[in-house]
């Protein structure tokens, strides 16, 4: 390993340090004067709201954007990152929230990968060694020869930190580590950054809203807002409110109370569904469940344990393997995504700009999609454009959808106005069955309280919802039943007002609701 | 680039009016034609003669003027053969092979009357061309189906399909007219039986009737993509698959569908070329150098950007171009190729503008900046 | 018999090379479907060259130059210009034929040199084709370079961030891989049938671009597919060798291509899939553009 910093910068001393750091995108200040300072052996939060600026700032520090005014010092000199590389070469690492590691290679592959070192002839040998070394300094312990995508989330994490680590970084910059992980995972990786600290490492999380992560393992918490430092303490100084309150700029009252209504008939019914992934493997293995009107049927877990399955499955898009579903005592589990579409299943997808909208389709079009096929919207095959028209008027209003009009394409609008609309054009069919997948993951506080509130009113009117979340607050506040997943099995289905936070978290890990009582 | 306060930027366009999209394209064929000038020169001939014998013999010389014609309609067809299955967003460049099928299928019908036999019909011959037509657009749409249909139930790439169809299609031609074949025409000349007077199809005002079909389908293909239901789901499967699957449209028989009224359309080309065109009727020797003709349809689509209204100036235009450029090849003494040439520096310049429908360049005045 | 078998050998040279070309492109993410104009163009102008000149050395340079000049142009619109690969592709397609078309032909007609002399009855570019094999599929493999090579592929945004310059790393290979499609087109007109005709190719590219997708981006898997194509494409021109009477000679030159069509269909099957998986590069086709 190649030393990087002066020798003479001890433990507890500066070794960035950020002034001024201005970043300006058309129309929005990103970061405003921004002052920073980040010392050699702490664990350092960032914490901040979605378009705190968080993410500019990281990107600044690892040399992806150029600030437009301010400087940066490493160890008392000023530099300047013209790239990544250059950040990598002065000891900045950094562990990306959404991986950047290619699946189809090996762990050491991925870690050797762009290094200066590697050779022109690959010496995997050697560096196999290398990467054990740090494994062994850190306590880590991996299988260098796997392939990326059999690895947990946890150990992907794992293998970006060690590839920082085999670069020379003496700053780990870690975007929201622990989303994704499950509690488990978490842990691990909490006792891996004391570990690290411990070994003279600048630890830098950016982290979203996990105010108890930050409370548990940062020394030093730095918060954003609306691209400006807003505070700067001891972590020991602060408590969840405080750190809340200047993070959102106002009191937050965390838990939404779970309405109750009346519950009506059974809507769905699935008996023993399983299906394949798109590698093959069985990765929905066997769930029940029904839902009865008023109901939020919430399922918890990480994702990959076979939501995605399960709701394609639902949806009509992905073959079941076994098992029946049925909708309101029609048999549905062979129909196809249109018949479910006019049966009643509405359906608002995780990934909002691959799957849930046409993004060089005008709102226009991209309400279409879902009243394409209904009688009232078309004529001997010719579409009904104005009345489409005046349903998407009405529905933006409604739903309250930031736009200067119906005619600019979906790529225009902003992610949370985008799943408003989603969520409007599904909900204005007033569905039977409403399927939500992650419906307020990457949405700022508004907006997630917007559409939550939606989901509540849906229940209300009589339909029922299956809301996947990887978020365990928005499950445990909002549903009735919660059914945690783990690989494809519901690992028990507790009632609302049964399912605490530490059981819940223990299921999703993998413990069986049996075996926990047991 | 600076000059003076002002600084040239590329900045990237957020949306294209159908106005900025029309100058770019116009822009790129006067490019392209300024480059192929080069060639001209190289072969000493002055580019600017040559031109203006290009556009007087194929616009406004009594030979040419219908031979530009019996082409614009030709390209033009092949154009929609590649239009409706772009909406889509895929590839047909199978226009060769699913014309062939179509002109194959159309001759079939003629054999099946027993029309090489006996010269001529029983049936009246509206009623014997309509059975052509009919029969051309099921030719093509079973060859134009079959590469939807392995995209659609396999997602086998329609590039490979169709290019191997055409290969295919190219042989089948010969085994039918060639050595003996089913078609083959008596004299033994390596070409199909000829078309009897009595089926010629008359023209109107020395153009074919084929025509109306090509300026018929431009409306309604421009309806059909715009203001239906299919044309909405086409469209949709043509912007994202996934999202369309999402909102309950079928990615097997979209695939299928646009193949099929693709291959439906290159058919009638087919049809035109070697059943309604004079001096023609029959499938010709070099029926292979029609099929060739065909990837004009592709460049033509890609230049009118999928509008099948654009795509009518822009067919007469290329028409006009390859009939004058085998013209001026004669006239000058120029080696063969001339017009396939053309095709090529006009292809490749459209390529090199679709940059522009994406970027612009802007003047940007740096003074007034903070 | 052996003769049969020897035209066979070296008519897979041909696929072999220029698949090559195309497998190290595809590799880097970048699907040049113009092949067949790309070897045109080696074709071509390597053709004229040596014809005029009485060079072969000089002819088979040419060849390859163009070719690499011609991947650069892909490789301008594709990665420069971050523009649609098929778009360009078939750009270069239609324009290799075209120009192609007329430049060639006053030149049509035989070579007219003495031929190559060949070894064991071979071709040698039959043993360079199987050198190349080798090469490349080291290079891929066990080299620093092939691992940038597949990231860029695979995921162009991890490998910028890992200090890897995505557009040089996929410019090598465009340009390699055009010189190869270039060599390729000239082995064909100055060896393998040095007789400059229109449009001589008759499909050759678009088979080894469908070469590419069944050897599932292996190198050994493409030479022995090659092998079989030339075989098969041998078979199609001389079906009275084997199978005389069985069909008319017209329906046999269809026969490549109608396996090519079912190899494809086959790959493209459920059993096949999980049997063997998915090689393909991640990020095949899709442009890539810094933010």
């Amino acid at each position: 390993m190649y030393k990087v910093l002066p020798e003479n910068i001890k433990r507890g001393h500066t070794i960035l340090e950020a002034r001024g750091i201005t970043k300006r995108f058309p129309g929005v200040v990103a970061n405003d004067r921004i002052d920073f300072k980040i010392r050699l052996g702490e664990i350092h939060a960032v914490l901040g709201e979605n378009g705190a600026g968080k993410t500019t700032l990281m990107k600044i520090l690892f040399g992806q954007y150029q600030p437009d005014e301010g400087e940066i010092f490493i160890g008392g000199e000023e530099v300047r990152f013209k790239s990544p590389l250059d950040a990598i070469d002065l000891g900045i690492g950094m562990v990306h929230q959404h991986r950047k590691l290619i699946p189809a290679h090996s762990v050491i592959e991925n870690i050797i990968l762009g290094h200066p070192r590697a050779g022109k002839i690959l010496n995997l040998k050697r560096a196999e060694q290398e990467v054990l070394e740090i494994c062994e300094k850190y306590g880590f312990s991996l299988d260098l020869n796997a392939k990326v995508w059999q690895l947990s989330e946890g150990e992907k994490q794992l293998v970006e930190i060690i590839k920082a680590l085999y670069r020379g970084a003496e700053v780990l910059i870690l975007d929201e580590p622990s989303s994704a992980l499950t509690p488990v995972e978490t842990e691990k990786l909490l006792i891996s950054i004391k570990a690290m600290s411990e070994g003279d490492l600048a630890i830098v999380p950016f982290i979203t809203h996990k105010l108890p992560i930050v409370l548990q393992i940062s020394d030093r918490v730095t918060v954003l807002r609306k691209g400006k430092v807003v505070s700067c303490i001891d972590t020991s100084e602060a408590t969840e409110q405080s750190l809340a309150k200047e993070m959102v700029g106002r009191d937050v009252i965390f838990r939404t109370q779970r309405t109750t209504v009346e519950k009506g008939e059974t809507i769905i019914q699935v008996n023993d569904l399983s299906a394949f992934s798109d590698k093959g493997v069985m990765a929905l293995n066997g769930v029940s469940f029904s839902i009865r009107e008023g109901e939020i049927f919430g399922v918890a877990g990480i994702s990959g344990n076979g939501q995605r399955e399960l709701v394609e499955v639902l949806a009509g898009l992905r073959k079941p393997e076994g098992g029946s579903v049925s909708l309101d005592e029609v048999d549905i589990t062979f129909a196809d995504s249109l018949k479910r579409w006019r049966l009643g299943i509405g359906y608002v997808p995780a990934d909002r700009i691959a799957m849930g909208s046409i993004a060089d389709f005008s709102l226009v079009e991209n309400v279409t999609m879902n009243y394409y096929f209904d009688h009232e919207y078309y004529r001997r095959g010719v579409l009904d454009t104005k009345k489409i028209r005046e349903l998407t008027n009405d529905i933006i209003a409604e739903y309250d959808v930031i736009t200067p009009n119906v005619d600019i394409v979906a790529k225009c609008l902003s992610g949370g106005n985008l799943q408003k609309l989603i969520l409007a054009r599904v909900l204005s069919r007033k569905p039977r069955l409403v399927i939500v997948d992650l419906p307020t993951q990457g949405l700022d506080v508004g907006a997630t309280e917007f559409v939550r509130n939606k989901l509540i009113d849906a229940k209300k009117e009589g339909a029922c919802v299956l809301l996947i979340s990887e978020d365990l607050d928005e499950v445990l506040s909002l549903s009735d039943w919660v059914a945690p997943i783990y690989e494809g099995e519901f690992m028990g289905i507790l009632p609302g007002e049964d399912a605490k936070r530490e059981l819940v978290g223990a299921m999703m890990a993998g413990i069986h609701l049996d075996e926990e009582s047991a | 680039m600076k000059i003076g306060s002002h600084e040239l930027k590329l900045e990237r366009r957020v949306s294209l009016s159908g106005w900025q999209a029309t100058g770019i394209s116009i822009l790129a064929i006067i490019v392209a034609l300024a480059i192929f000038s080069i060639i001209f020169i190289l072969a000493g001939v002055n580019p600017l003669t040559a031109y203006a014998e290009i556009f007087s013999y194929a616009f406004a010389n009594p030979f040419g003027l219908p031979l530009t014609m019996n082409r614009s309609i030709f390209i033009l067809l092949c154009t929609y053969a590649f239009i409706i299955p772009f909406a889509a967003g895929l590839w047909n460049i199978g226009m060769a092979g699913q014309l062939y099928a179509g002109s194959l299928a159309a001759y079939a019908v003629l054999l099946a009357l027993g029309v090489k036999e006996f010269q001529s019909a029983e049936l009246p011959t509206t009623l014997v061309i309509l059975m052509m037509l009919i029969a051309a657009m099921l030719g093509g749409a079973f060859i134009g189906g079959i590469a939807g249909f392995l995209k659609g139930k396999y997602n086998i790439n329609e590039i490979v399909v169709t290019m191997m169809l055409n290969f295919m299609m190219f042989w089948v031609v010969s085994f039918f007219i060639k050595e003996g074949g089913i078609f083959m025409n008596p004299g033994g000349r390596g070409e199909s039986f000829e078309l009897p007077p009595s089926l010629q199809p008359s023209l109107i005002f020395g153009i074919p009737f084929t025509i109306f079909i090509a300026l018929g389908a431009a409306l309604l293909l421009h309806f059909v993509l715009h203001k239906t239901k299919i044309g909405y789901e086409i469209r949709a499967y043509g912007e994202n698959p996934t999202a369309a699957a999402y909102a309950g449209i079928s990615n097997f028989s979209m695939p299928l569908l646009v193949f099929i009224m693709g291959g439906a359309l290159a058919g009638l080309a087919g049809y035109h070329y070697f059943g309604a065109v004079p001096g023609v009727y029959k499938i010709a020797r070099n029926y292979g150098y029609f099929g060739d003709l065909a990837f004009y349809g592709i460049i033509c689509g890609l230049i009118s950007r999928g509008n099948p209204l654009a795509a009518i100036p822009v067919a007469l235009l290329f028409g006009g171009l390859s009939i004058g450029a085998r013209f001026v090849q004669g006239k000058m003494g120029m080696s063969f190729g001339v017009d396939f040439a053309l095709l090529g520096v006009l292809m490749i310049t459209l390529v090199a503008f679709q940059f522009f429908y994406r970027y612009k360049f802007i003047w940007e005045n740096s003074k007034g900046e903070p | 018999m052996a003769e049969f078998f020897i035209r066979s050998l070296d008519a897979s040279t041909i696929f072999t090379i220029a698949a090559l070309g195309e497998l190290i492109g595809q590799r880097s993410g970048i699907l040049n479907v113009g092949i067949e104009g790309v070897m045109l163009f080696g074709a071509t102008l390597g053709f004229i060259t040596a014809k005029t000149t009485g060079s072969y050395l000089l002819g088979f340079l040419v060849g390859i130059a163009v070719g690499g000049l011609i991947g650069l142009l892909h490789g301008i619109f594709s990665i420069t210009l971050g523009g649609d690969q098929v778009v360009s592709g078939m750009g270069i397609w239609i324009l290799g034929f075209g120009l192609t078309t007329y430049i060639g032909s006053p030149y049509t007609g035989p070579l007219g040199m003495e031929r190559i002399p060949t070894i064991l009855g071979l071709s040698p570019f039959f043993f360079v084709a199987i050198g190349l094999t080798v090469i490349i599929w080291f290079i891929l493999s066990r080299t620093s370079l092939g691992l940038r090579i597949r990231s860029v592929g695979e995921n162009p945004e991890v490998a910028e961030v890992s200090g890897i310059s995505v557009a040089k790393t996929r410019y090598l290979c465009v340009v390699g891989g055009g010189m190869l499609m270039g060599f390729a087109g000239a082995i064909y007109s100055l060896d393998y049938n040095p007789v400059w005709n229109y449009n001589f190719l008759l499909g050759r590219g678009f088979i080894a671009l469908a070469l590419v997708f069944f050897s599932m981006w292996n190198p050994f898997i493409l030479l022995g597919g090659s092998i079989l194509f030339g075989t098969l494409w041998q078979l199609s021109l001389n079906p009275q060798l084997f199978l005389p009477g069985l069909m008319s000679r017209y329906i046999w030159r269809t026969v490549p291509f109608a396996i090519t069509l079912g190899a494809l269909l086959l790959m493209s099957t459920k059993w096949f899939r999980t049997k063997w998986g998915a090689a393909t590069p991640e990020a095949l086709g899709q442009p890539y553009v810094k933010d």
